[in-house]
C-alpha cells in the first residue's frame, strides 16, 4: 500500500485544482506550488516510474527556467540509485523519467525549481509499505 | 484478503506464533511463488525452445573455454544449486568472489555481485571472455559454433539463419542462447510458500505443518529484523546494492570496488542495453542503464542476493567469507557499524539476537 503524506504547507484545500490537473498531488514552497502525478500510479517498489509535473508560481514569482527532481530516504541517509532526466513540456509542465524507489519506507521527493540566480526546493513525502 | 491475515495465532504443540498486520502483509509480499513466466525483450531468442536446447548444450560445453577445461557448469553445478561450494570461484584461475546461484534470474535489472551487466545474456558472455574464468575470445567462441556441425545446426534452428561472419555477433548469440536456458532455471515451491499461501487464506491446519521454529524465524525476518527492507519481494532481493560490513579487500592491499567498479564496467561495455546488441527496439529495457548514477558510496557495495534456495549455496556473502547460514545470521546480529562508510547509507543496526533467535532465523532460512 502506498500513501502520500505530509507534503509541505501548501496542501491547503484552496489549492485544489488551482494548479495542474484534477487528482494531482500538491506540494508548495514559498514561491511555487508543484502539482504532480506518477506513472505508474501508485509507485511500485523496485520498478521505475515517471512524474508529470506542473509548476505554478505564487504571488508573481517568475516562471522557472528548469526543474530538477531527486528523491531520498532521510532515515536511511541515501538517495535513489538513479538520476532522473527532466524534459520541459512547455507552459510550466515537465516530465521526469527514470526514478526508482528500491526500498519500502519513507521517501522524500525533492523538486528544485530553478529561476535566474535562485532555486527553491519543494518536497513531498511518500511512504511505501 | 489481508484482513483475514491479521493476528492469526499459529498453534503448535508447545508454542504459538502470532503475526501482526504489518508482519502478515510483509509475509504476503514474499510471494506468490512461482511468479508469472517472463521473457526478456532484449534477447530475441528468450523463450525459444530451440535456443533453450542450444543454450543448455553450450552451458555444459568446455570447448568454449580457452583451454578446453572449463564450462559454465564447472562453477554453476546443478547439484549444488548452480554454485560450486567454494568460497571463491575457481576456474582457469581463482576469482575474487563467491559463485552465485543461477535460479530465478529472468527480468532482473542487474547481474553479478557488482551489477556490471544489465542483461542475462551479457552476464552469460562475460565469464567466457574473463581471463580468470573461461579465458576465451569472441573469435574462439564464434569459431567453435561455426565449425562444430551439430552446434551449427542447433544455432540455425534457434536463430533461423546461419552464423554471421562477424565473430562478436555470433558470440553474443551464443550468450543469448545460454541466457534462454538459464531463464528456465526456477527454484521450486517450498514449505515457506505453502505457509505463506495458507496464512493468506487463513488455513490454520495447513499453517500448523510449517515448523514452529521456522515461524519464529519468519516473525523476526519480517518484524524486528527488518530483513525485508532489502530481501524484498518473491525473489527476496530488492535487486540493488548495499554495504553490509563485509571487508572488501580481495587480498591484502587490493580492494574489490564492488558496485562502484560495476557501474564503470557497465557504462564502458559494448554489450550493455544501450548498445547495438539489445534486440528491444524501444529501448525500454535500457531505462536502468540510462539513469544509473555512479557515487562514491558505491565502493564496497554488493548486490543483495536472493534467499530462495539459500540453504544449498554455502558459503555466503560476496567473498564467500561466511561458511554457514548461522554465521550469516550472527554477522547481522553483531554487526559492527564502524565497518560502514562514514558517508554511506545507514540501514543496518546490530540485531542483538539471542541464541534461540539465531536458531529460529536459521530454521526459517532453511525452508526457503
Amino acid at each position: 500500500m502506498i500513501r502520500a503524506v505530509a507534503a509541505s504547507a501548501g496542501l491547503a484545500c484552496g489549492l485544489a485544482h488551482a494548479c495542474g490537473d484534477p487528482g494531482d498531488k500538491l506540494a508548495s514552497g514559498a514561491h511555487y506550488t508543484i502539482a504532480y502525478r506518477t506513472a505508474p500510479s501508485p509507485i511500485v517498489t523496485g520498478e521505475h516510474f515517471a512524474i508529470d509535473i506542473t509548476v505554478c508560481p505564487l504571488g508573481g514569482a517568475p516562471l522557472p527556467r528548469a526543474v530538477r527532481v531527486d528523491a531520498s530516504m532521510p532515515a536511511h541517509r541515501h538517495g535513489m540509485n538513479y538520476r532522473p532526466t527532466v524534459i520541459a513540456k512547455g507552459r510550466g509542465r515537465y516530465r521526469a523519467d527514470g526514478l526508482l524507489f528500491h526500498m519500502n519506507g519513507r521517501w522524500e521527493i525533492a523538486f528544485d525549481v530553478v529561476t535566474a540566480g535562485a532555486s527553491e526546493r519543494v518536497t513531498s513525502a511518500w511512504v511505501l509499505e | 484478503m489481508l484482513l483475514g491475515m491479521v493476528c492469526v495465532p499459529v498453534m503448535a504443540q508447545t508454542t504459538t506464533v502470532t503475526f501482526d498486520e504489518t508482519q502478515a502483509r510483509r509475509i504476503a509480499s514474499l510471494g506468490p511463488w512461482p511468479p508469472p513466466r517472463a521473457t526478456d525483450p532484449s534477447n530475441r531468442v528468450s523463450g525459444n525452445a530451440h535456443a533453450v536446447q542450444l543454450g543448455e548444450r553450450l552451458f555444459n560445453d568446455k570447448a568454449l573455454s580457452k583451454n578446453g577445461t572449463i564450462a559454465c557448469s564447472t562453477c554453476h553445478q546443478p547439484d549444488r544449486g548452480f554454485t560450486d561450494g567454494l568460497a571463491r570461484a575457481q576456474a582457469i584461475a581463482r576469482g575474487d568472489r563467491n559463485t552465485p546461484s543461477l535460479f530465478n534470474l529472468v527480468g532482473l535489472r542487474w547481474y553479478g555481485w557488482d551489477g556490471a551487466q544489465d542483461s542475462l545474456w551479457s552476464q552469460s558472455l562475460r565469464p567466457m571472455l574473463d581471463a580468470r574464468e573461461m579465458g576465451a575470445s569472441v573469435a574462439h567462441v564464434a569459431s567453435h559454433v561455426r565449425k562444430e556441425p551439430s552446434l551449427r545446426a542447433a544455432y540455425r534452428r534457434a536463430f533461423a539463419r546461419e552464423p554471421s561472419p562477424g565473430d562478436e555477433a555470433v558470440a553474443v548469440d551464443a550468450a543469448k542462447a545460454i541466457a534462454a536456458y538459464v531463464e528456465t532455471l526456477e527454484s521450486p515451491r517450498t514449505a515457506f510458500d505453502d505457509f505463506r499461501d495458507a496464512l493468506a487464506r487463513g488455513d490454520e491446519t495447513a499453517m500448523a505443518t510449517y515448523p514452529v521454529l521456522a515461524q519464529r524465524g519468519l516473525a523476526i525476518f519480517v518484524g524486528t529484523g527488518k530483513c525485508t527492507t532489502c530481501h524484498a519481494g518473491p525473489r527476496m532481493s530488492n535487486g540493488e546494492f548495499h554495504d553490509v560490513g563485509i571487508p572488501f579487500f580481495a587480498e591484502p592491499g587490493r580492494v574489490d570496488p564492488g558496485r562502484h567498479g560495476g557501474i564503470r564496467k557497465l557504462q564502458a561495455s559494448p554489450y550493455n542495453l544501450l548498445g547495438t546488441y539489445n534486440d528491444d527496439a524501444t529501448r525500454h529495457t535500457a531505462v536502468s542503464t540510462r539513469h544509473v548514477v555512479l557515487d562514491h558510496r558505491n565502493y564496497g557495495e554488493f548486490k543483495v542476493p536472493s534467499l530462495r534456495g539459500v540453504a544449498r549455496t554455502a558459503p555466503y556473502m560476496h567473498d564467500g567469507s561466511l561458511p554457514t547460514l548461522r554465521d550469516v545470521v550472527r554477522h547481522y546480529s553483531n554487526f559492527d557499524l564502524e565497518r560502514q562508510h562514514a558517508d554511506g547509507e545507514r540501514i543496518l543496526e546490530p540485531l542483538g539476537l539471542d541464541k534461540y533467535d539465531v536458531e529460529a532465523l536459521v530454521a526459517f532460512l532453511a525452508t526457503l
